[in-house]
């Protein structure tokens, strides 16, 4: 009997450390929790993946966004989409018109990035034009094959799912960017407003 | 004890499923990630069990008494696969999913291990918790609005948590239905002998 309550302890103190590890220290219990916490805590550098997009010339996306000019707002959608990247668009096209009314740029630009094989640099085009996209705030991108953009989504955890119906369902966020290229902090699609506010502080402090 | 064809068949079950063409499809859905591949894997640990040699089994039975050690530890394990994070690792990670199939194969043999020696009173304690436990866990998914795991989608996470639910209920019910009967065959046996 002495024997089992020291196997029980043993396995207690295992189990305790597993549950530990698994929800880093008990602050995460999902994949995409614990993704917005290593991110917060270790920023993560955007790969020299290339991409381009409509107005944008091929280059490496670490390029693009660690240019030092800006802080980048950056959302992963694809054009056909009819669910939660339609919420995704609004949450940009009202960070966009925070922007448009800025009376002194801010140092913020959005980037939408799409993962779809399917989408053209024209789809893109499209796409932006529907959503009034205004180039000098808010511009459209594509890896440039497809292994580039699955580069460029395990570096940045996101989980694109087939949904068997030429759909995806997607871990959809806004992932704020530093004028160096490194994905410092992701914030839930419904606030846009902390991300912008987040993004506007990070673009002060870099330009003082 | 003798090592019979099934203990190899259990052992070689668990190795097969953890290969690539088994390994991707059986982990395509939540479902059957978790109502599938988790229980073929104690299956295969429970078959493979039954060809351990007498005298490793009498070693661990010293460490096992009334079986609360190996389902204590089976409690645990499932407890860690039921944090959603843990299936999206083991889905992104091969390594981690080959430490998870580990533990289930052991979680396998600790019950075969374990089962009869326990008891009614401690298999009540064990399914007692594991039960509710499970039954939660499966509201949770039918009720969350959002996707618990990056890896799946959210019909998928439905339709788990609904049969989570129900096999909960099941396992409850079925295990006090097979408790009932023997108590009353036990009753009735004693009732033969005084009168005899």
């Amino acid at each position: 009997m002495l024997r089992t309550a020291l196997l029980c302890v043993l396995l207690a103190l295992a189990g305790y450390a597993g549950a530990a590890w698994l929800t880093h220290d008990f602050q995460a219990w999902t994949a995409e929790g614990s993704r917005r916490l290593e991110v917060a805590l270790a920023p993560v550098a955007a790969p020299a993946v290339a991409i381009d997009g409509p107005g944008t010339p091929a280059q490496p996306l670490s390029q693009l966004l660690g240019d030092g000019r800006a802080v980048t707002v950056v959302d992963f959608f694809y054009t056909r989409c009819q669910t939660v990247c339609l919420s995704l668009g609004s949450s940009f096209q009202q960070l966009q018109a925070a922007l448009q009314a800025e009376t002194a740029p801010s140092g913020v630009r959005l980037l939408s990035v799409s993962f779809d094989p399917r989408d053209t640099p024209a789809d893109l085009g499209a796409y932006a034009a529907r959503l009034r996209a205004d180039p000098r705030h808010w511009r459209f991108v594509r890896g440039a094959d497809d292994a580039q953009t699955r580069a460029l989504l395990r570096a940045f955890q996101v989980v694109v799912v087939p949904d068997g119906r030429g759909d995806f369902e997607h871990n959809a966020a806004l992932l704020v960017v530093d004028q160096r290229g490194r994905l410092v902090r992701v914030f839930d699609i419904a606030e846009q407003e902390l991300a912008l506010n987040y993004a506007r502080h990070l673009a002060g402090r870099g330009a003082s | 004890m003798k090592r019979g064809p099934l203990a190899w068949i259990g052992a070689a079950g668990a190795a097969l499923m953890m290969l690539p063409p088994l390994r991707s499809w059986l982990e395509a859905s939540m479902t059957l990630h978790m109502l599938v591949q988790g229980p073929l894997l104690v299956l295969c640990g429970a078959l493979a069990a039954g060809g351990l040699p007498a005298r490793t089994r009498a070693r661990l039975d010293a460490w096992n008494a009334y079986g609360i050690a190996g389902l204590f530890g089976t409690a645990l394990v499932f407890a860690l696969l039921m944090i959603p994070r843990m299936l999206d690792l083991a889905v992104a990670d091969l390594r981690i999913d080959m430490i998870k199939a580990l533990a289930v194969v052991g979680c396998g043999i600790a019950l075969r291990l374990s089962w009869r020696r326990a008891g009614a009173m401690v298999q009540g304690f064990f399914l007692g918790n594991m039960l509710p436990m499970t039954g939660a866990v499966g509201q949770m998914y039918q009720d969350s609005p959002l996707r618990l795991c990056n890896a799946y989608l959210l019909g998928d996470q439905v339709l788990l948590g609904q049969w989570l639910v129900a096999l909960a209920v099941a396992a409850g019910i079925l295990w006090f239905a097979l408790l009932a009967r023997a108590l009353v065959r036990r009753e009735d046996a004693a009732g033969l002998a005084t009168r005899g």
